[in-house]
Formats: C-alpha cells, structure tokens, sequence
C-alpha cells in the first residue's frame, strides 16, 4: 500500500475505543425491537381459578355433546376488540381475542372475561404511566388441529427496555375444555422430568451456539437459576402433537434471548401421560 | 429454533465480534467519542428492526457497515455538519489541490474530503473492502465508486497507480 495512505491507515487504527462500547452494544443488541408487540399480564393464580373450573365442568359437556353431533358451531378465535390510542410519548395497542362457537358457555365466557378484563388492565396502566410507555398486545390461533385449539397472547410493556410474557390458552374443542398442564399427567412427577428435559436442552444448546445463554449454570450466574417450572408452567401443543413449554422474556434467559420455548420430546414423557389423545 | 432466531443470532455475534471496527468507522465521521457512540447505539438498534424484514442476505457485516455509514450521515445532516459535494466544485478543487494545499498535512486533507469520498476512501482502505462491497454500501454502481475512490485519491495527492484503485 501507498505509503501515505499506509499512514492514514495507521491513524484510523489508532482510533481508541472506549470502555463503554462494550456495555453500549451489549445492551443495545439485547434490547428488544422497538416494533409493534403484543401482551397479556393474566396472574397464574388468575389462570389457575380459570383452569379449575373449566376441568371440573368438562365431563359433563364432553357427555351432553356426544350426544347431539354435528350440530357445534365452529369454534373460533375472532377479535374482540382493538384499542389503539397514544399521547405523547405513551403509546397503546391492544387487541382483545375473543373465543366463540363453544357449546360450553361458561367455558366459553370465562376465557372471553379474562381476556377483557386484560385489556382493561392494560388500558388502566397505560392511563396512568407518564414518560415514555407502550403497551401492546396481540393474539394468534397457533394451532388448530386434531380438535386441539392453541391460542397464543403476547404481552409487551416498553419502558426503556422491553419485558414480552406470552400466555396460552389451548382448548380441547371435541370435548369443550380447557387443557391444564396438570391434567395432562398421571401425577406431579411430570414437573422433575420436564424441568430435567429444559436443563438438558438448555445445555445441549449453549454448547452448539455460543449466541445462546441460558441461565443454568451456578458457577456461572449471579442470579438466580433455573430449577423447575411452576406446575402451571405457560405451555402449548403444537400442531404436531407435541408439548411445548414457553418462558417469559427474562426468566430462563437475557432479555435477547426473548420469551423461549422448549419442545419436550414425547418419549421422555410418554409413561406419566393420561393418555395419548392430546400429546402424541 | 427458527430461522428467525439464526438470523438474530448472527447479527448478535456479527456486531458483537466487529464492534470496534463499526465505533471507528462511526468516529471518522464525527470525531467524538460520545457521538460515534450514540450512532453505534442507533445503527444497532435500526439493525434489529431490519433484522425483523430482512429475507436473506449476503454479507452481514457488509449489511451493517451499510446502516453504520448512512447512520453517520444522517446524524452529521441533522447536525448540518455536511455539505453535499457536487462533481464540478470537485474538479475545481481537484484543479487546484496542488497549488493551495502543500502545507496541510495529510490528516487534514482527508478530513476536508467531500463525504461521499471519504466513506469510499475509509471502506476501501482502512476496512478492506471490496469494490463491489462498497458499491453496495453506498448504493452506488461500481463504476461511480472507482471514479471517486480516483478522485478522492488524487484530492489527498497520493499517487495513484493501477493496482491503487483496483483490486
């Protein structure tokens, strides 16, 4: 190369880095784009009076519809609602899911209550934040299939950095009710094995993708780490049949990372299912 | 996981690796440490969202010193730290390089480059790109590139020879 430009060279070169770039682009990778979002803050406790009563009443509808085929209504997931509004540097965007074409009606309006009444609560929070705020929140229908319906909500609140929580709702649209983790297995020893099956998949993928940290090591991190999931753990079935298990943003992860999930293979469960009907 | 998440992973690690080399392009721009960080901090953040859009690519690194450089000249535009150059006052000045700058050093004269030919001169030279990488960069054909890389040369009085501008 051109001396001169050899020179010039040298003193681009040269040009110090700081100490902060490190922490800047750390940071800045993990952050979640700031694009249109989706939310849903329903408590597990919320979930869990949700969950009960739908199992309790679902042998009797499972009975009663057996009786009249073909007679259902499709059951669907159709928008509710939208709420879009933004002021300043605050900002809403909520669309409310509603379930419709069950023969179960308090199945059916009890989903649809709490769906609204998170809305509400989004509204609510949104009202009252100051400074810079987005909430939003969106639905998709992820599986449909095999008479197992899976609808997805995902929540996010920005408030400088972004915090996404994903909840599940997954009906069993023959008999009209509500899948619970719980009522899939035998008994509590599901919540061992599936939580030794994320800690092997974790590891697993940590060492094939350095990109990918889970917080499961120790020695490794300051925090707390992961030991099991809650009994009411978020999860779905796929429209393979298969268990998916879902965390929110931050819980298992770096917020890069953003809200993951864990498909737990068949066979490491295959002895302490019910039955074979929903998970294959 | 996804396809989505492979992407994502490797933008991670792309900027992740080439960090210091995205802060100095992003200072030759605007000469302080606490703006080249604001535009690292921005171009990062911008590259996420394209990232959410973006179908298949070639070059990652050739992607982001994409959103680096126009990131740069939007803030220095915002600042009104630039003046876009056109060809004719180039040859006006390119005629007279030789009579009215002898004495400012080297430096300097790269700093009085127009923008358009100091970006070419920087990827070219100080980050090794290619001439075609670069093209695409700055969303140029080659031809234009080659033309102003020669231009930019002959302003800072280096001798060109073939092998200079060329590969």
């Amino acid at each position: 190369m051109n001396k001169k430009l050899h020179e010039l060279r040298e003193e681009y070169k040269n040009i110090p880095i700081p100490v902060e770039l490190d922490k800047l682009v750390t940071e800045a990778l993990h952050e979640k784009p700031k694009k249109k979002r989706f939310v849903w803050p329903m408590t597990s406790v919320a979930a869990a009076t949700v969950f009960v009563a739908s199992v309790n009443l679902s042998p009797a509808a499972a009975d009663t519809l057996s009786k009249i085929p073909g007679v259902k209504e499709l059951v669907e997931v159709v928008t509710f609602e939208e709420v879009h509004d933004g002021k300043g540097t605050t900002k809403i965007d909520v669309a409310t899911p509603k379930v419709s074409g069950l023969e179960n009606q308090t199945l059916e309006n009890n989903i649809n209550a709490d769906y609204q009444a998170t809305t509400e609560k989004l509204y609510q929070e949104y009202k009252q934040q100051k400074g810079h705020f987005a909430v939003a929140s969106d639905y998709k229908t992820i599986t449909d299939h095999h008479g197992i319906l899976s609808i997805e909500q995902t929540i996010l609140h920005v408030q400088a950095s972004g915090y996404e929580q994903k909840r599940y709702v997954t009906l069993d649209t023959k008999n009209e009710a509500l899948i619970t983790l719980p009522s899939l297995f035998k008994d509590t020893s599901y919540i061992e094995v599936i939580s030794e099956e994320i800690i092997r998949q974790m590891h697993a993928q940590m060492k094939a993708d350095d990109n990918k940290i889970y917080f499961v090591n120790p020695e490794q991190e300051p925090v707390d780490v992961f030991k099991s999931i809650h009994k009411n753990q978020q999860f779905y079935i796929n429209d393979k049949g298969k268990l998916v298990i879902s965390f929110d943003e931050y819980d298992v992860a770096p917020g890069y990372m953003g809200a993951v999930q864990f498909v737990i293979p068949t066979k490491v469960i295959q002895s302490i299912l019910v039955g074979d009907r929903y998970i294959r | 996981m996804t396809k989505r998440h492979d992407i994502r992973a490797q933008f991670v690690a792309c900027v992740t690796d080439y960090k210091d080399d995205f802060y100095r392009l992003a200072y030759s721009y605007v000469k302080n440490q606490q703006d080249a960080l604001d535009i690292v901090q921005d171009a990062i953040q911008k590259g996420l969202q394209a990232l959410e859009r973006l179908e298949k690519m070639d070059s990652m690194k050739s992607w982001f010193y994409k959103i680096v450089v126009r990131t740069a000249i939007d803030f220095l535009r915002k600042h009104k730290r630039v003046t876009v150059m056109d060809d004719d006052t180039l040859d006006y000045l390119q005629s007279g390089a030789e009579d009215h700058y002898e004495d400012i050093d080297l430096h300097e004269a790269l700093e009085r480059l127009p923008i358009e030919y100091r970006t070419i001169i920087v990827l070219r030279y100080f980050e090794d790109l290619k001439i075609d990488a670069i093209a695409e960069i700055v969303d140029e054909n080659v031809n234009t590139v080659k033309t102003r890389l020669y231009r930019g040369l002959k302003l800072l009085r280096i001798e060109i020879t073939e092998g200079t501008v060329h590969e």
